[in-house]
């Protein structure tokens, strides 16, 4: 009996030394003079804010010098880094979208982060103070989880990036119309039905709702009757499926009745038809929370809004399942033969991710939001909350609305070929809409449907 | 003696011409060539240590099955058999009115300028936005918040406005667009090449042609096209070769997905799947689709060669 | 906004260096392709050697395949001459054009050939006849080459944000359409145009203004004989 323990003892003890040594560990940061690269898209007005942050980051860190570039846009982020994988000079780090990581990913470029986040090795600062190299448990608690965990949307399980700061979808509503006619802000797709039938009937010169993204507008659906999508691994695309095309036509229906457009279907942005002030306009708009302005009408002579604004979460299927996308960017870091250069990048990513000042001051510059739920408790960033309304501080009112939905969202698996998927079903939706009357409409989605299907696995 | 003499003169002349073309163009086509006989290959993957890909005609076929390819191949040589000829039409008539004509000469040469100097997917969404339609098109209750100028002007005039690039709207009704575009968009480089050329015949023909009171068109036909004929040949042939890779028009109108609301990828054209393999990260199908381009363009370009050689007069 | 961002980009600080890069890559490239054109096109029009024909097919030939494929391989071919962030890198690869070269031929066939043998008989030399004869005579086209080129210096923006996008090396179309993106980076395709459209404007008033000198150059007397 007791050989048999002292047996067991001995093979858990060679299990977990096994384990150990098959885990990664990540050495500590050792002061050592690195520069770091860092590709990003940031406008003039958010390089002010970085450049201030790198300065407090170089307080701590005095040897890690950070070198950016504004590369552009994120599709110019993405052709960069991936024509310099090629040849092996990628920067340290980038901006990125989960397909562009998916794509990097085919040449094995990205670090993985989960041994830097558990790592508990000790880091001096400049200032005398320390720090662990990884997350602490509070940090990691902080995080909105639906944006944390994108950065393990890739079918393996790890941590590949980190939330720099984010956006979602949100329904901007005329307010002053709403309040006129007694209506209720839908928050299901059913009271969404009802209340374009009674907008129509009060303003037959309307379309009540536009929905700007049609991708979002797909994939979103899916998530929220926890229909499939797609998958991070084989077979990758599964949204041919009966509850889907039964979506689809449901909101056909909807749209030969003129209850609601998209972009595409409209042939212009719908946040136009929403502040129209001619005869045709809409009352809903559902559109990108980082774009509150452009929902805005503009200011008529006497310097008053034509209508008060008020946003909310977008109309869902289920109640107990709610659901909205998370979009924005995150940030990569990649492998570099040099492992400080590494471990000085995870560092800058950490604070930047984690520092309350520099998401405060980031999200009030860029309109998106802060990935960390400490700062709203942040003076200048509860301050800016506390401004929001319908007309001057529509970006604090969206803000404000983001915060408050914060465990409904969701980012889709990301792999090589995510995007085509997404680009498929942008063109499906809105066809699917178009189909006439009088044609077999049941027959005519299936085929529609088969095709997206049939692209989708063309480019594999 | 003599000859050998020109024969290496002739090369030193053509040396860095020869090189740099070795280096920036040959040395990229010799691998487009070897990544199109590789299936399954992607130049990330091979990097990621994933180099599965064999050798064969597998990204050919792959190509020529793909559900889209005869739609792209179709509308390729559509676009490029009725654009060529009525750009070089065009721009030949334009070149000698414009030689000709001395009041507004200014004011038109600027106009036939403007297209070249920009981008051609920026004047692409000028140019959709002039026949885009915003509304709700051919639902149960369709509300048209604008129909465009272009129907503004066919209404103005007591015409039906007509669907041409919006959901539902007809294959015609966008080759129509589309071709109008391209025409207008090729036309200031041809006027260009074929007005230098007019301003260096010979006056005298002219001179000569007025003594004997030829009819204008006779003129145009037996001096200037027979005179203008190098350059002719030059515009046509090089057209041909650029018709072909049309692509950038397309995106300009119909954005990327090539098509209208209702059915995306309709527009689709050679260049266009090479593009979309490329972005799926495909080198080897795009390369394939690169070559049965080739393939077709070298073809063309032969004939028109052939028939130049029997007609150009230099 | 639009507007704005404008005003914004001509004010900033950078606008001189962009203008300069641009200045400086459009007028060295011109110079250099238009020598290279034109010693090409003589060999192509007046020399005779073995496999002239065949050549000038091929020539023709890499015209035929869509350059977007040559992205790859020429990027890693500058990284490994050590090209990335120089001039070298924005003026060198894109110095022939076989589209110019076979313009040029064309205008040269057109100069009749009694001319370069009379030329012979004097015992001018091939390089003189050229620069005095062919250069002076075949001007408009010449004169057509030297805009296209130079619309194509201060147009182009994916090779040159690939390969130099650098503050010291970046040319003016990058410059500003980086002025123009989105705080955030989401690609708006309409200011992104508008922005590439409004890049091009100056040129276009740079052709308004030459046109007097640009189409006067065009005018010559006739070369046909």
């Amino acid at each position: 009996m007791k050989k048999l323990v002292s047996a067991l003892l001995l093979l858990v003890m060679l299990f977990s030394v096994c384990s150990f040594a098959g885990a990664e560990t990540a050495p500590a940061y050792d002061g050592s003079d690195v520069t770091i690269t860092f590709y990003h898209t940031m406008g003039s007005n958010l390089t002010a804010v970085l450049d201030t942050y790198i300065e407090e980051f170089n307080k701590l860190y005095p040897n890690i010098h950070v070198q950016y570039t504004a590369v552009g846009s994120y599709d110019d982020v993405r052709d960069q880094v991936s024509t310099e994988i090629t040849v092996g000079t990628q920067p340290n780090i980038a901006y990125c979208y989960p397909d562009h990581v998916a794509l990097y990913n085919l040449a094995k470029a990205v670090q993985t982060l989960d041994a830097y986040i558990d790592s508990t090795a000790e880091v001096t600062r400049a200032d005398g103070t320390t720090e662990i190299l990884g997350l602490t448990d509070e940090q990691k608690a902080d995080f909105i989880e639906g944006y944390y965990n994108e950065g393990v949307q890739y079918g393996d399980g790890k941590m590949y990036t980190m939330p720099l700061s984010k956006s979602t979808e949100v329904l901007y509503y005329n307010k002053t119309f709403f309040e006129e006619n007694d209506i209720a802000v839908p928050t299901t797709w059913d009271e969404l039905e009802e209340v374009c039938a009674k907008i129509v009937e009060i303003d037959p010169m309307s379309i009540p709702l536009g929905y700007d993204s049609e991708a979002n507008w797909f994939i979103t659906m899916t998530e929220q009757l926890g229909t499939p999508y797609t998958s991070a691994t084989e077979p990758h695309f599964l949204f041919d499926t009966e509850e889907n095309r039964e979506f689809v036509k449901r909101f056909r229906e909807w749209y030969q009745e003129g209850y609601l457009t998209t972009q595409k279907l409209y042939g212009a942005y719908t946040s136009g038809l929403f502040t129209s002030t001619s005869e045709i306009r809409s009352y809903m708009s559902i559109g990108s929370s980082a774009g509150a302005v452009y929902q805005r009408p503009a200011k008529d002579e006497n310097g008053n809004y034509p209508f008060e604004m008020g946003i909310a979460t977008i109309p869902q299927a289920n109640p107990d399942n709610r659901k909205v996308i998370s979009q924005g960017p995150s940030l990569c870091i990649f492998k570099k033969a040099n492992e400080q250069e590494v471990i000085a990048s995870w560092l800058f990513v950490k604070f930047l991710t984690t520092n309350v000042e520099f998401q405060a001051e980031f999200s009030m510059a860029s309109g998106y939001v802060p990935v960390i739920k400490s700062v709203a408790q942040n003076d200048v960033y509860a301050d800016f909350l506390a401004k929001a309304d319908g007309g001057n501080y529509v970006s604090a009112l969206s803000a404000k609305v983001c915060l408050e939905q914060e465990d409904t969202y969701y980012t889709s698996p990301a792999f090589n070929g995510s995007s085509t998927a997404r680009d498929e079903v942008a063109a499906l939706l809105p066809a699917c809409l178009t189909i006439p009357d009088g044609s077999d409409v049941d027959a005519e989605i299936e085929k529609l449907f088969q095709k997206a299907i049939e692209s989708c696995e063309y480019s594999q | 003696m003599v000859e050998s003499k020109q024969q290496w003169k002739a090369w030193i002349y053509l040396a860095p011409a020869i090189v740099l073309l070795l280096i920036f163009t040959v040395w990229p086509i010799v691998n487009t060539v070897a990544m199109a006989f590789m299936e399954d290959y992607s130049g990330l993957a091979n990097i990621g240590g994933e180099t599965s890909f064999h050798f064969g005609f597998g990204n050919f076929t792959k190509v020529a099955q793909n559900a889209e390819f005869k739609q792209a191949l179709t509308n390729t040589i559509l676009l490029c058999l009725i654009t060529v000829p009525l750009s070089t039409v065009l721009a030949l008539l334009i070149a000698v009115a414009l030689n000709a004509i001395k009041p507004l000469q200014k004011a038109l040469q600027t106009i036939f300028f403007l297209p070249y100097v920009t981008n051609s997917i920026a004047i692409g969404m000028v140019f959709a936005a002039m026949f885009n339609v915003i509304g709700s098109v051919g639902t149960r209750r369709p509300l048209i918040s604008s129909y465009g100028i272009v129907n503004d002007i066919i209404r103005f005039f007591g015409g039906n406005w007509v669907n041409w690039i919006n959901s539902g709207s007809e294959y015609w009704a966008n080759m129509f667009v589309l071709i109008v575009y391209i025409v207008w968009n090729a036309l200031p480089f041809k006027i260009l090449i074929l007005l230098g050329g007019l301003t260096s015949i010979n006056k005298q023909y002219y001179e000569a042609a007025k003594v004997d009171s030829t009819p204008r068109w006779r003129v145009l036909t037996s001096i200037t096209v027979p005179l203008l004929s190098p350059m002719l040949a030059y515009v046509v042939i090089t057209g041909f070769i650029g018709g072909f890779k049309e692509y950038t028009s397309i995106v300009g109108i119909f954005g990327e997905s090539m098509g209208p609301v209702h059915e995306a990828h309709r527009l689709n054209t050679m260049v266009g799947l090479i593009y979309d393999s490329l972005a799926s990260n495909n080198q080897g199908r795009a390369s394939a689709a690169a070559l049965i381009l080739f393939g077709i363009i070298l073809v063309v370009t032969l004939i028109n060669l052939w028939v130049s050689k029997k007609r150009v007069h230099y | 906004m639009l507007l704005s961002n404008y005003v914004d980009a001509f004010t900033t600080a950078s606008l001189g260096v962009l203008f300069k890069n641009t200045m400086i890559v459009g007028i060295v490239s011109t110079l250099l392709s238009l020598v290279i054109t034109i010693l090409t096109a003589f060999a192509f029009a007046r020399l005779e050697f073995k496999g002239k024909e065949l050549l000038f097919a091929a020539l023709l030939a890499t015209m035929m395949i869509p350059g977007e494929l040559f992205t790859i391989t020429n990027f890693a071919t500058v990284t490994n001459l050590g090209w990335r962030n120089t001039y070298t890198v924005l003026i060198v690869p894109f110095l022939v054009s076989v589209f110019y070269i076979y313009l040029l031929r064309q205008n040269f066939l057109q100069i009749p050939n009694e001319l370069y043998l009379a030329a012979k008989v004097d015992g001018t030399s091939d390089l003189k006849y050229l620069w005095k004869v062919m250069v002076p005579l075949s001007l408009p086209t010449l004169i057509s080459i030297t805009i296209l080129k130079m619309m194509g210096a201060w147009n182009s923006y994916i090779w040159p944000r690939l390969v130099a996008n650098d503050e010291a090396h970046r040319l003016i179309t990058n410059g500003l359409r980086n002025a123009f993106t989105d705080t955030t980076g989401d690609v708006n395709y309409p200011v992104q145009m508008a922005a590439v459209a409004l890049v091009s404007a100056p040129l276009f008033l740079v052709f308004v203004f030459l046109r007097k000198y640009i189409m006067s150059g065009v005018s010559r007397s006739g070369i046909k004989g």
